[in-house]
């Protein structure tokens, strides 16, 4: 068989292609499989489930989280926490935390702030009002409170701002418990994190995951997230009141060196 | 050993332990939740976290996990930032370690008691101590001295601001 130098052309053009393309990591087409760093059907996802939180008028949320602490050496250590958040926007929420260290209770009325840990049967308050949105925000910018699930309050808020998303990535799917959630993979700054979101009627996250980039052993935190959006809310859910014999203990504003 | 020796032994030791308790009022202790039927810890009963034997490594932390996305890209500060506070702490509603205590690889384990050495170890603080809330952490401030509750016992850290 004898080729013709037309062919003779194709075929080496044929076999040194895959050469090219290995050398300037350019893919052959640029049709839907190209990548994208910030896919933006990940990013709808998320726009969408920070309107569906934002949604949500009263909720009852529960959280098993796993953190990660370094050592001067580098060796880490895993913790354990837990935290249930009830809300009722647009000013009311209660928080109950417990880790190994502490129990704390958090209750918002809509117009003071109470902190109690229990076991110190100690007590702190401030006034605030506003949205629970506001709220987190203020008690993080403020005093450095973190409220556990915090996020949830900021997505689908310009505090959650969308165009610090680096990169964003459908994982796939999976399951949490018995739901089956999308994956997305996303990474800003230091920190790289994962949401797992329900698929159907209500798109809400059921697993968060934080890799702290900041240092090299990566500690990572992973939340559950369990929602209760029919909860039994009473007159007392957010009232707090200080047992007798309790302290009254100043909250002192964050050191803004 | 004889016996009476023993005796002689556990007698004030029982009683250092007593006095220990009653002397520290505000030790940490379960249950008690409050209002609203928000029980204390499923379980429930006088649990307490026991931490006398833990390895003084466990306390020089340098960094930690991070426990929301938004806060960061917000303020565009990372976690490492917030350490900077003074060498205050991370500030994590899970907050499961305890303030870096530079020093702390100086304090044997057995160092307990008296010395206000940064990363020791005590039962109970002194009659002078003012409580703080200071980034959801309660703390006890005695003169110069400050102390972080540690599962019933105070351990000594450098000041939080």
């Amino acid at each position: 068989m004898t080729l013709t130098k037309p062919a003779l052309a194709l075929i080496a053009l044929a076999l040194t292609a895959p050469a090219l393309q290995a050398q300037t990591g350019q893919p052959v087409s640029a049709g839907k499989a190209a990548v994208v760093a910030v896919d933006p059907t990940a990013m709808q996802a998320l726009k969408e489930m920070g309107n569906e939180l934002q949604a949500l008028k009263r909720f009852k949320v529960a959280t098993e989280l796993t953190g990660e602490r370094v050592l001067a050496d580098g060796q880490k250590l895993q913790h354990s926490a837990s935290a249930v958040v009830y809300a009722d926007r647009p000013n009311k929420m209660r928080a109950r935390m417990i880790s190994a260290r502490n129990e704390r209770e958090l209750v918002y009325d809509g117009t003071t702030v109470t902190l109690y840990a229990p076991a110190q049967k100690s007590y702190s308050t401030t006034t605030f009002s506003g949205t629970l949105d506001e709220l987190v925000n203020r008690l993080e910018q403020r005093y450095g409170i973190d409220v556990p699930l915090s996020d949830l309050f900021s997505w689908g808020t310009p505090l959650a701002p969308l165009d610090k998303i680096e990169s964003a990535m459908n994982a796939g799917q999976d399951f949490i418990g018995d739901d089956l959630c999308d994956h997305y993979a996303f990474r800003q700054g230091n920190i790289d994190w994962q949401v797992w979101i329900s698929v159907g009627p209500k798109k809400l996250p059921r697993k968060l995951v934080i890799t702290n980039r900041a240092d090299e052993a990566r500690p990572q935190s992973i939340s559950l997230i369990d929602w209760q959006l029919k909860p039994n809310f009473t007159a007392s859910t957010f009232k707090l009141t200080p047992p007798k014999g309790s302290t009254a203990v100043e909250l002192r504003v964050l050191d803004q060196k | 050993m004889s016996k009476s020796y023993k005796k002689l032994f556990a007698a004030p030791l029982a009683a250092l332990v007593l006095s220990s308790f009653v002397m520290a009022p505000t030790a940490e202790a379960r249950g008690g939740g409050m209002g609203g039927g928000h029980a204390a810890r499923a379980g429930g009963g006088e649990r307490q976290i026991d931490n006398s034997r833990r390895d003084v490594r466990t306390n020089n932390v340098r960094s930690t996990s991070v426990t929301n996305v938004n806060r960061n890209v917000n303020v565009n500060r990372n976690v490492n930032v917030d350490v900077d506070r003074h060498g205050g702490c991370c500030g994590g509603w899970d907050n499961g370690y305890y303030h870096p205590v530079a020093t702390a690889a100086a304090v044997t384990a057995t160092a307990v008691v008296t010395a206000a050495v940064v990363g020791s170890i005590v039962r109970t603080i002194p009659a002078n101590c003012v409580p703080v809330n200071y980034g959801g952490i309660i703390y006890q401030q005695c003169g110069t001295t400050w102390y972080q509750p540690q599962g019933g016992q105070y351990i000594v850290i450098n000041p939080p601001y």
